[in-house]
């Protein structure tokens, strides 16, 4: 993270959040593919980056203790537990087996 | 529900929700203190950026090797929902136009998911700050205790820390999940990424990932076809 990156960061965000709010209500309410296209973004990015956090070392895929902890977290996240209690459950497994 | 009951079940979600962020607000600067962000950059980015998960997901793509742009892109790309959640509340909120700037600027998922629940706009305005003041209390106790046990920690994968992050990703993602079409978008973006991250430069898969949506999209549209 560097002071440049946030603030281009910033910008991009704020400016979602007050296009949103003044312009993309009316846009999208005409146009209610792009709105389920819109609003799907978001989770494909974000499952994408889980995706890569939970299997990538150093440029190659690698199956390793944050598995486990991401089994125990998917589990948690079904079962509709708190968000602390996933995080918190999801480190301690991958800790836990780290530590045999 | 009587009137009591209903009170102490408002209180009970507000807490839950200014717990929440507080915990996002921990792993938000653990995450760059344990990258060596200094003190005030840590603390800038998490406010001045105000939404944990495009810092997140910049990180992610800068850890990965990612050029500044692709990370830049990243962190925008999942910010696009607070866009979305601004149109919906700004539908049904009725003020002036330096009170709809700043509830713009404070468009997160709770508390946009509360206040169009209520039926008479002037609750809607009052849940919504509501809410609002109970997320941005967590987030700032929580960014500011996570400098401190990110200091304390040291050597942060020995405690499974690498793993808070992609977990609290899917936190912030689980009630979307519940969706077919968000499930089938996820697993399509996830699978798209893992197959793309051994071949392609990186930060470039993530990006790609935003086929997932259509993947989404192509599922939901099936659904609603009779057969």
């Amino acid at each position: 993270m560097t002071w440049a990156a946030a603030v281009f960061l910033m910008l991009g965000v704020a400016g979602q959040r007050l296009f949103g709010m003044f312009v993309a209500g009316s846009l999208l309410a005409r146009r209610p593919l792009s709105r389920s296209f819109a609003d799907l973004v978001p989770v494909a990015v974000v499952a994408a980056l889980v995706a890569q956090l939970t299997f990538s070392r150093a440029g190659s895929l690698e199956i390793d203790a944050r598995l486990a902890g991401m089994a125990v977290a998917a589990v948690l996240v079904w079962r509709r537990a708190p968000f602390a209690v996933v995080v918190v459950a999801a480190a301690a497994t991958a800790a836990g087996l780290r530590a045999f | 529900m009587s009137k009591r009951q209903a009170a102490a079940s408002g209180a009970a979600e507000y807490l839950t929700i200014a717990f929440t962020y507080f915990t996002v607000g921990v792993t938000v600067s653990v995450t760059l203190v344990d990258r060596g962000v200094d003190t005030g950059l840590t603390v800038g980015a998490a406010f001045m950026v105000h939404s944990a998960t495009s810092v997140l997901a910049y990180v992610a793509v800068s850890d990965a090797g990612g050029a500044m742009i692709a990370g830049l892109l990243s962190g925008w790309l999942v910010a696009s929902r607070f866009g979305l959640l601004a149109a919906t509340l700004g539908a049904r909120l009725h003020v002036g136009v330096p009170e709809r700037v700043l509830a713009g600027l404070n468009a997160f998922d709770p508390n946009v998911a509360m206040a169009v629940r209520e039926d008479k706009p002037g609750r809607v305005r009052s849940v919504f700050w509501r809410t609002t003041a109970m997320m941005i209390g967590g987030w700032i106790v929580g960014v500011f205790l996570g400098l401190w046990v990110g200091n304390v920690l040291g050597d942060t994968s020995r405690f499974g820390l690498d793993v808070v992050f992609p977990a609290a990703l899917l936190g912030i993602i689980g009630g979307a999940l519940r969706r077919r079409d968000a499930l089938a978008a996820a697993f399509s973006a996830a699978a798209i990424t893992l197959i793309l991250f051994p071949a392609l430069p990186a930060g470039l898969p993530i990006l790609l990932s935003v086929a997932g949506a259509a993947v989404g999209v192509a599922y939901s549209q099936r659904q609603q076809v009779p057969s």
